[in-house]
């Protein structure tokens, strides 16, 4: 039950940290001008999203953290005898892109928030667009991974 | 200098070197503490329940070195951002300030590099 409510958080945090990279991923690297739905999701502030980011990227990584140790006791022996291989595998690339982009943080947040003007402009892109396809890789293996077993099982 | 340059050349460091011993850990295994959840044992050092036990047996022990390692290139980054903050400006400014995306790029591809045998089984 504990496991199920701390997977349920991790998965809202999740989709609330997705939603403000993918905002400030597409308004770094392809900023709207026109009026329409898409134009006005690419014409949001980047800047503004830095602190959400960080904040959120922290909550889901300490939360995945700890439905982790449920994962490895209840499920993940359940997918090896099912021969889950590539799932497992998947899930390891995780586990490894959430580390390298937890240690990114400060760097990020140095790059949104306190920006120098030699700074090139690609180097918050290129920072941004990592935690961006960090953030979507474990969203969607997780995603999978849950689903493979199924809810309550 | 100021403490808003100096957490500015910590942060650069300790991503980069983050990235880089995060890989080394991985390689060599080398977790700082390995995590048996089902005993809520935690163990300094990397251990393995199949040197101790029968291979056969190793699911009753379940362990873990995802914290272990991510600890152990936690400490060693963090050696490297001190490192970073304490230089004068002049030296680190040499520095390219693309191997800050650049580096975790080609760790991010290492690690998947290292994943492959999963994919294998």
């Amino acid at each position: 039950m504990v496991a199920t409510i701390l997977l349920i958080v991790h998965g809202l945090v999740a989709v609330a940290l997705l939603g403000a990279l993918t905002h400030q991923t597409l308004a770094t690297w392809a900023p709207g001008r026109s009026g329409s739905f898409f134009g006005r999701f690419r014409r949001v502030p980047p800047a503004s999203f830095a602190n959400a980011v960080v904040i959120l990227y922290v909550i889901a990584a300490l939360l995945g953290g700890i439905v982790y140790l449920y994962f490895r006791v209840d499920i993940r022996p359940s997918l090896e005898r099912a021969g889950h291989w590539p799932a497992l595998g998947f899930f390891d690339i995780k586990e490894h892109f959430i580390s390298i982009g937890a240690a990114l943080l400060p760097a990020y947040w140095v790059c949104w928030r306190r920006p120098r003007t030699e700074e090139p402009y690609r180097m918050r892109a290129a920072l941004t667009g990592i935690l961006a396809f960090i953030v979507w890789w474990g969203f969607l293996t997780g995603h999978v991974v849950n689903n493979i077993m199924g809810f309550g099982s | 200098m100021t403490s808003s340059h100096a957490f500015r050349r910590f942060a650069f460091a300790y991503g980069t070197a983050f990235a880089v011993l995060y890989v080394v850990a991985l390689k060599l295994d080398l977790a700082l503490f390995t995590v048996y959840p089902k005993q809520s044992v935690v163990l300094l050092g990397t251990h393995h329940s199949r040197d101790v036990v029968d291979p056969a047996m190793s699911f009753l022990a379940p362990a873990m070195y995802w914290y272990g390692w991510t600890a152990s290139a936690a400490l060693g980054a963090l050696v490297f951002g001190l490192l970073g903050a304490v230089l004068p400006e002049l030296w680190t400014r040499r520095i390219w300030a693309g191997w800050l995306w650049l580096i975790p790029i080609a760790a991010m591809s290492a690690c998947v590099y290292l994943t492959m045998p999963w994919f294998r089984l």
